[in-house]
């Protein structure tokens, strides 16, 4: 890569970014809303099913709510616990995502630019952290939970799932690090900036789009995991939000209603999240498949 | 990884799995703190929020509490299909609470195999309150190690009405008018039954009681210690559903149909008047008026016993069931038993009746109900020969898991009674 | 001095073939002299604390709450054991021996080849055609890519929740066709064995075509314009030029997709336990490993077993992705299970 591209490099994906937007063609509307209904449909359907009991869902299972019941919503949306389950949710997430952003960048950074005799083994050993089915192993984690004092306690919760979230981060920001032309690095090297320096001043602000993506990955595994939760929190006030689901279900029955007007309050948090972030996901991901 | 990289993982591992075997085994109890004065016991169950959950538990704990003021009861409710997952976890790292719902049979055996549970120490009063045959049940080696709430005698609960419109005049006694029920309500254009196929146990259920019907007494319990299915009764079971299933008796789509999880079950046909029975033991009642209309229960909601079957060594009168018991754990305070010796008086016993539309165990508190259903529940269940526990409890964890799954194999009309059979022996034999 | 870290320096913007990862000895290649000797062993010690200092957070955390659980369940894969207490009944590898010769087992084997397979044929040209249409820059790029990616933001247990209401044989999507007067489409979607797989694919590609778009656009994002205004001045068709040059270019993306695709498909489980539960997903056609270790661990009580189950998971999961790295990513994305290469 010349230098005249490294000058470039950050600014070129702008430009394109900001070029003058046209109506495409109606046939590829058509296709992208065909294909957006069948994404929104069942969406929709468990958006609306909130609205309705769970004997108008039985008894006319497609149908619109017949009346509209707005109860199941208006419950949840005042009741204290709902939002004290949103606020430890956001702890849990907020934190989880700090934690594997910066560890995982971290890491990331020695597999990418350095070079030594165990980085196959340490990208193995991260790698390898997808292949097995974690579901298994939770009651030796529980009692490592548990050793560490930190069972019923959101850190319990986060520091796991800081842990778990770094294999996907490794594998994706590892290519995307990798790319950052070896050219800023000499240049900073030949500007008297040690490794360390490059890596704050230079790698950071130019991974940033990878970076977010990580980010917005990890949040949304941190917004939706049930297990993990299930397992360390026991007292009501700490719960997160998909633990909040249980108060829903007794021994016998489930109150369908209520559960897909809960459910579809708690994901839109991770939407909201996800709509704001997203242009910078495309940046992100873009980094990972260029090399 | 180098080769002395590689041994030095491995010895470090070996090393960890040594700590961890060894942390599960011994350890000092979890649970609550009896230092003298203030104890807090706690309580892990399954009932949600509302009259028919968590409140009567909280206003029994606040009763107990008033004649108890040096103890707190601390509760936590986790959903029915994730408690044993917890409490299993929680028990193997030293950190159960001290009283949790008990499922029975093989899981409490693995319990008490493992030391566990603690043995119950019952007073005289415990065991009239509690009647002589729902504790044999929590027996284990003339151990007690749960106490029982409430007695749930398995029936088939139907709705007058439909049978009115179908033009029944009498609940079935025999499998064949059984069968000619059947044909009457598929002309009115009603599912004849609903079963929750999805979950397995709701179809395992009518193995289960053919098996009640056609084995003795005696062959079940032995085959329940041995887990050898060499009796000829357990395949004769098996031929019995299977051309039962010949009739089409149960709802379009039955394999998909859940049992009780909400809008799209099979007690929420039942509630919808889209069935006319359903095979279950006595919490269907309520399960079905948190899904009819206006949500209360079902007025016409009846209930008969499983019908006799021509032929079968096991007494007409023997009815199936089950209980929801609750354990201590080995170092649970004494105040631990004394709430549950409190849970199981009389007056107790009514407001929990009252609270789950159920039948409670303390027979002095029996006289409460007056729904329909569970008088006549509770007159089978009193009237009955003998009971026995819901198969798959009784029979562990392993085979009956085995044992539900062939038997819906079975209603897919991929296997027959034999494989019911060789399953459940294949299935002890990996356990 | 310029030490070499190790990095590729990749010719032009596309990543094959050049990829040169430095792996065990790196790309240093003359021996120095005696002083320059000893500045790098200077900077070896310092490069070494670096990245001590850097992946030793992560390391430790990742060794402790992952690799150590992980190992200690894999270890109870030898034993007999029902989930109380110590495990004591240690039977070896007889686990794996019943595994192996279970025919349910067998059959799980063949769902998840079926699902690997039909994985990436159904959604991988669904998103590349769905990724040409949508690179072109248009109004309203933003909120379709938002909305496509909204199943994939969405918990596998709603989704499961939803999803199997609305195809239970008495639930909406059946009552839909009812109304509609398309009543003969009515099936039985989730248990008739010739239809579950198939509606097990449509699920699974409905929550996960949404990522798979937005990893083709973004490889595509990274093709130069100068190609494509290149090929249109020479007279190339917009199909020929997706055929001849889009296409090609895009193999890497499609290659790593296939592996994460790959690696998911081994693994699935929530998605077919709450919309099948363990027992119909075997009449039916689509249990999974993991559904296997599940239900014959866990929900039986057998907990050795199910740990067993869960290596050979790993270890097939591990076969298949040295093999994909071996034959498929070889050629542009070297090390891709080792070192991360791409």
């Amino acid at each position: 890569m010349s230098a005249t591209t490294a000058n470039r490099w950050p600014s070129n994906r702008r430009d394109r970014r900001d070029a003058p937007q046209k109506w495409g063609n109606p046939f590829t509307y058509f296709i992208a809303l065909l294909f957006i209904a069948v994404c929104i449909a069942p969406v929709l359907y468990i958006v609306l099913g909130g609205f309705r009991t769970n004997s108008q869902i039985t008894t006319s299972p497609a149908g619109l709510p017949h009346p509209w019941v707005i109860s199941n919503y208006s419950g949840i949306l005042t009741s204290v616990t709902f939002w004290g389950e949103f606020a430890n949710s956001a702890v849990v997430g907020l934190a989880s995502t700090i934690g594997i952003v910066v560890l995982g960048v971290m890491v990331s950074f020695v597999l990418a630019r350095y070079d030594f005799k165990l980085k196959g083994a340490m990208y193995s050993l991260f790698a390898a952290g997808l292949m097995f089915p974690l579901v298994i192993a939770i009651t030796p984690l529980y009692i490592v939970i548990k050793d560490l004092g930190l069972i019923d306690n959101l850190a319990g919760v986060i520091i796991p799932q800081i842990a778990f979230g770094l294999p996907t981060t490794v594998i994706i920001l590892v290519p995307f690090l990798r790319a950052i032309p070896k050219e800023i690095e000499e240049a900073a090297a030949i500007d008297g900036t040690s490794r360390l320096g490059f890596f704050f001043r230079m790698v950071i602000p130019l991974s940033l789009p990878g970076v977010v993506t990580v980010g917005i990955l990890a949040f949304i595994g941190s917004w939706n995991n049930y297990v993990l939760p299930l397992y360390v929190l026991n007292s009501q006030a700490n719960f997160t939000l998909p633990l909040g689901v249980q108060a829903f279900s007794s021994q016998y029955s489930t109150d369908t209603a209520k559960v897909l007007a809960f459910t579809s309050l708690a994901m839109m948090p991770a939407l909201v999240f996800f709509s704001i972030f997203q242009k910078r996901i495309v940046g992100g991901l873009t980094g990972a498949v260029k090399g | 990884m180098t080769r002395k990289t590689r041994s030095a993982t491995a010895v470090a591992i070996g090393l960890g799995i040594t700590l961890a075997v060894s942390g599960c085994a011994g350890g000092s109890g979890g649970g609550s703190d009896s230092s003298g004065g203030k104890v807090t016991v706690t309580f892990w169950e399954n009932a949600t929020n509302g009259p028919d959950g968590l409140n009567y538990f909280k206003s029994a704990a606040k009763q107990f509490e008033a004649l108890h003021p040096n103890v707190t009861i601390q509760y936590q409710t986790i959903q029915n299909e994730d408690l044993d997952g917890k409490v299993q976890t929680a028990l193997n790292a030293n950190s159960a609470p001290d009283i949790f719902l008990q499922r029975g049979g093989g899981k409490m055996q693995a319990e008490v195999d493992a030391g566990q549970l603690q043995a119950l120490n019952l007073t005289a009063t415990d065991k009239t309150n509690v009647g002589a045959s729902a504790l044999s049940s929590e027996t284990i080696d003339n151990q007690v190690y749960a106490l029982p709430f409430d007695t749930q005698p398995e029936g088939i609960y139907y709705s007058k009405t439909l049978f009115q419109q179908a033009g029944i005049t009498a609940t079935p006694t025999t499998m064949d008018e059984l069968e000619a029920d059947v044909a009457k309500l598929k002309a009115i254009h009603v599912a004849p039954i609903a079963v929750g196929a999805k979950d397995a146990w709701p179809a395992a259920h009518w193995y289960y009681n053919f098996a009640l019907r056609e084995c003795s007494q005696s062959a079940m319990t032995s085959t329940a210690t041995s887990l050898k299915f060499t009796d000829p009764c357990w395949t004769k079971a098996g031929d019995d559903l299977s051309s039962f299933l010949k009739v089409s008796p149960f709802q379009n789509g039955f394999l998909t149909t859940a049992a009780q999880q909400g809008a799209g079950s099979s007690a929420g046909m039942l509630a919808n008047h889209k069935a006319a029975m359903e095979l279950m033991g006595s919490w269907d009642p309520g399960v079905i008026s948190s899904l009819t209309p206006d949500q209360k229960p079902l007025p016409d909601l009846g209930w008969f016993p499983f019908p006799a079957v021509a032929g079968g060594q096991g007494d007409p009168s023997a009815i199936m069931g089950g209980s929801d018991a609750y354990s201590l754990t080995k170092n649970a305070p004494k105040e631990a038993l004394e709430f549950l010796e409190f849970l199981v008086t009389k007056d107790q016993q009514e407001a929990y009746a009252k609270a789950f539309q159920s039948i409670p165990v303390n027979q002095a508190a029996q006289s409460i109900i007056t729904e329909p259903y569970n008088v006549s529940a509770l007159q089978a269940a009193n009237k009955a020969a003998y009971s026995m526990q819901y198969l798959d409890t009784q029979l562990g964890q392993n085979v009956g898991n085995a044992m539900n799954t062939a038997v819906v194999n079975m209603m897919a009309g991929k296997g027959g009674a034999a494989d019911i059979v060789s399953a459940s022996n294949a299935a002890a034999a990996k356990g | 001095m310029s030490e070499t870290l190790g990095t590729d320096t990749a010719a032009g913007r596309q990543s094959q073939g050049t990829a040169r990862v430095g792996g065990a000895g790196g790309s240093a290649a003359t021996s120095p002299a005696s002083p320059r000797a000893a500045a790098r062993r200077r900077g070896r010690a310092r490069m070494r604390l670096e990245i001590a200092v850097l992946s030793g957070p992560a390391i430790i955390m990742f060794l402790a709450f992952v690799i150590f659980p992980v190992a200690v369940a894999a270890y109870y894969g030898f034993y007999r054991w029902h989930g109380y207490g110590a495990a004591t009944d240690w039977v070896g590898l007889n686990n794996y021996k019943l595994i192996f010769t279970d025919p349910a087992f067998q059959q799980v084997l063949w769902h998840n080849l079926l699902i690997v397979v039909l994985s990436l044929l159904v959604q991988g040209p669904f998103a590349i055609v769905l990724a040409l249409l949508l690179n072109q820059k248009i109004r309203g790029r933003s909120i379709i890519r938002v909305l496509i990616f909204v199943p994939y933001v969405i918990s596998e247990v709603i989704v499961g929740t939803g999803w199997s209401l609305m195809l239970q044989a008495n639930g909406a999507f059946n009552d839909l066709l009812g109304h509609l007067g398309l009543g003969f489409l009515q099936a039985d979607w989730l248990a008739d064995p010739k239809l579950a797989i198939w509606t097990l694919i449509a699920i699974i590609s409905w929550k996960y075509i949404g990522f798979a778009v937005i990893l083709m656009l973004a490889g595509l994002q990274s093709i130069p314009d100068e190609l494509f205004e290149a090929a249109a001045i020479d007279g190339a068709s917009y199909w020929q030029i997706q055929r001849r040059i889009t296409l090609p270019l895009l193999g890497p993306t499609i290659r790593i997709w296939g592996f994460l695709s790959i690696i998911g498909s081994l693994q699935l489980f929530d998605l077919v336990y709450i919309i099948w539960g363990q027992y119909i997903s075997g009449t039916a056609g689509t249990s999974t490993m993991a559904i296997y270790m599940v239900a014959q661990g866990r929900d039986a009580g057998n907990y050795g077993y199910g740990s067993a189950v869960a290596v050979v998971m790993f270890l097939i999961s591990l076969i298949v992705a040295l093999i994909y790295q071996r034959f498929v990513l070889r050629r542009d994305l070297r090390g891709a299970v080792t070192e991360g290469a791409i």
